[in-house]
């Protein structure tokens, strides 16, 4: 009765579901979970059981769960993750998100500065996964093309989910028919998580020990740095990472992406001789 | 259940090896490298660096540069801070200061070949080309493969403060102007007296002197065939010689972006050339899986 977290065993059957924090990882568990698990309620206190965790689900339920398994992590690279989807989503949505997630987990206080959070953002100071383009990067040097690995955009899911859940769906190799998709977002939408989220937030790690006035299904949309991120942050994040947004088709704002330097075109670091 | 029992006793004790759940503080020093890269030579470099009163040999090198698969967290929390530590971690975000060795990996192939002959996880009669294709797929070890592994920490750490890259193949061509770039990076004081004794106490000699009578105090050696010797050839471009064409093509077609970036010739001008004409194009070439 304990979170098995790197120890836990890895089958070869097992498939990872990834992505830095706040990307839309906990959304697309639910997706997932009412894709793959028709007949049950999905809700904030089985995800853990039906998309587990290994820092959360404890070993036990592991041992029980079915096979194959779709497992959740934020971990950066691991070669021992036999499949992986990969969820990226826009950094600078990414740091609204995660500022917020924070207020409401008590890690920072209200009226946090903004800029103080970006600049720990960047250095990859908010959570133990690296930073967001040490995440993006070490997954996609590696894995990206690689039948074993899909990758998701949040923009694309938020754009067109039925689209995107097909596309898991045939990656997982369950039934991808309209009907079933259609009732697995229908499940999913961010209304009725927020309607879930009110009723179950006692019975669940993800929101239990946090401050209820603060929701954590936030406002599940793309896009809102726009209105919500100073030009002078998002430079800043355009500038560190401007080549991987380039790269997964996020328009730059502050910095033209073609007179960025010529070798971020790549995930190239500029060259040692 | 004894098992799990004597598993548990040994962790609450702090003896069990952390590996890469390893507790890591903030002034540490990682010494990285995909296994087979050199990476013993440097630890036994920069131990002989940073103790020049001590000689080091097999049998005390790991308690002066440990390693988190064959140390007790017990001893790597009781080290003096702040630590250097060896690895073959692919990318660990928590690592804060980083020595990256790389190697040319149709060197590194043959070493590992030979290497796990001599620890019996294969058998000499296993074909060289048999092993490129396992050792392509990442299944020689547990570290990822060699384009994913110096990609994971070179596409994310390179040109960032806290990070030095050396080649194994400038380290064997001149190995005190090497060392000198770790006792920069370290800030250690080093006179070029005691860089010259390193260099010369962790000669290819002296380290093949001292495998003769310590292998069995030394992790990498102990209880595999003495036959066959750790410390190798322990020089570079070997593979021209030792590795069939077709698997240096296959090697070279999985990961000539980065064996030109650092500045290894391709033997296949067929690759070299595919590689020039997407230059110009953009990263999925760069990267490193297999292509659909």
């Amino acid at each position: 009765m304990y979170p098995p977290k790197r120890n836990l065993k890895i089958w070869p059957d097992d498939v990872y579901l990834v992505s830095f924090p706040k990307s839309g990882n906990t959304w697309t568990r639910f997706l997932i979970a009412n894709l793959a698990h028709a007949n049950e309620t999905v809700g904030f206190e089985n995800i853990h059981r039906l998309v587990p965790d290994p820092f959360v689900t404890w070993k036990r339920d592991f041992d029980r769960m079915s096979r194959p398994r779709i497992i959740k992590s934020h971990e950066c690279f691991e070669p021992r993750y036999p499949r992986v989807m990969y969820i990226v989503r826009d950094p600078r949505d990414v740091v609204i998100s995660q500022y917020h997630y924070h207020r409401k987990c008590n890690k920072i206080e209200d009226g946090y500065p903004m800029k103080t959070f970006v600049e720990r953002f960047l250095a990859g100071q908010t959570c133990p996964h690296g930073s967001w383009g040490e995440n993006v990067t070490t997954w996609l040097t590696s894995r990206h093309n690689d039948p074993r690995f899909l990758l998701l955009r949040y923009e694309d899911m938020v754009a067109d989910p039925h689209r995107e859940m097909t596309r898991v769906a045939r990656f997982l190799g369950v039934p991808a028919d309209g009907d079933r998709v259609a009732q697995a977002v229908e499940r999913s939408a961010a209304d009725r998580m927020r309607k879930l989220e009110k009723a179950q937030a006692d019975k669940s790690s993800l929101t239990k020990d946090s401050r209820k006035e603060l929701s954590f299904v936030r406002a599940a949309k793309s896009g809102g740095w726009r209105s919500e991120l100073s030009e002078q942050f998002a430079g800043q994040i355009e500038a560190k990472w401007g080549h991987i947004m380039t790269f997964l088709g996020y328009a730059l704002a502050t910095r033209d992406a073609a007179s960025a330097e010529p070798e971020l075109a790549s995930f190239m670091p500029s060259g040692p001789r | 259940m004894l098992k799990r029992a004597m598993v548990e006793a040994k962790r609450v004790l702090g003896l069990h090896s952390p590996g890469r759940n390893l507790a890591v503080f903030p002034d540490d020093t990682f010494l990285v490298s995909f296994p087979k890269s050199g990476n013993t030579w440097a630890r036994f470099l920069i131990a002989n660096l940073v103790r020049p009163e001590q000689k080091i040999d097999f049998s005390n090198v790991n308690s002066i540069i440990p390693g988190p698969e064959v140390t007790s967290n017990r001893a790597l929390i009781r080290l003096p801070r702040p630590r250097i530590i060896k690895s073959h971690q692919y990318f660990d975000p928590r690592y804060p200061r980083v020595i990256y060795i790389a190697r040319d990996p149709r060197d590194v192939v043959v070493s590992q070949y030979h290497f796990q002959r001599k620890r019996k996880l294969i058998v000499d009669d296993v074909p060289l080309p048999a092993f490129v294709d396992r050792f392509i797929a990442g299944q020689t070890c547990f570290y990822g493969s060699w384009g994913e592994h110096v990609a994971s920490w070179l596409a994310t750490r390179h040109g960032q403060p806290g990070f030095l890259l050396l080649r194994y193949e400038d380290m064997v061509a001149d190995t005190p102007r090497e060392l000198a770039k770790v006792v920069a990076f370290l800030n250690l004081d080093a006179t070029p007296a005691q860089l010259v004794q390193a260099v010369e106490r962790s000669s290819a000699d002296t380290m093949r002197r001292l495998e003769k009578s310590q292998a069995q105090q030394f992790s990498s050696t102990k209880n595999t065939r003495q036959d066959i010797a750790f410390v190798r050839a322990a020089k570079a471009g070997g593979w021209r010689e030792s590795l069939p064409e077709a698997s240096v093509l296959q090697l070279e077609e999985a990961w000539g972006r980065w064996i030109q970036w650092l500045g290894y010739e391709l033997l296949s001008a067929e690759t070299a050339r595919k590689l020039e004409v997407r230059a110009g194009q953009v990263p999925p070439d760069v990267l490193v899986g297999p292509r659909t």
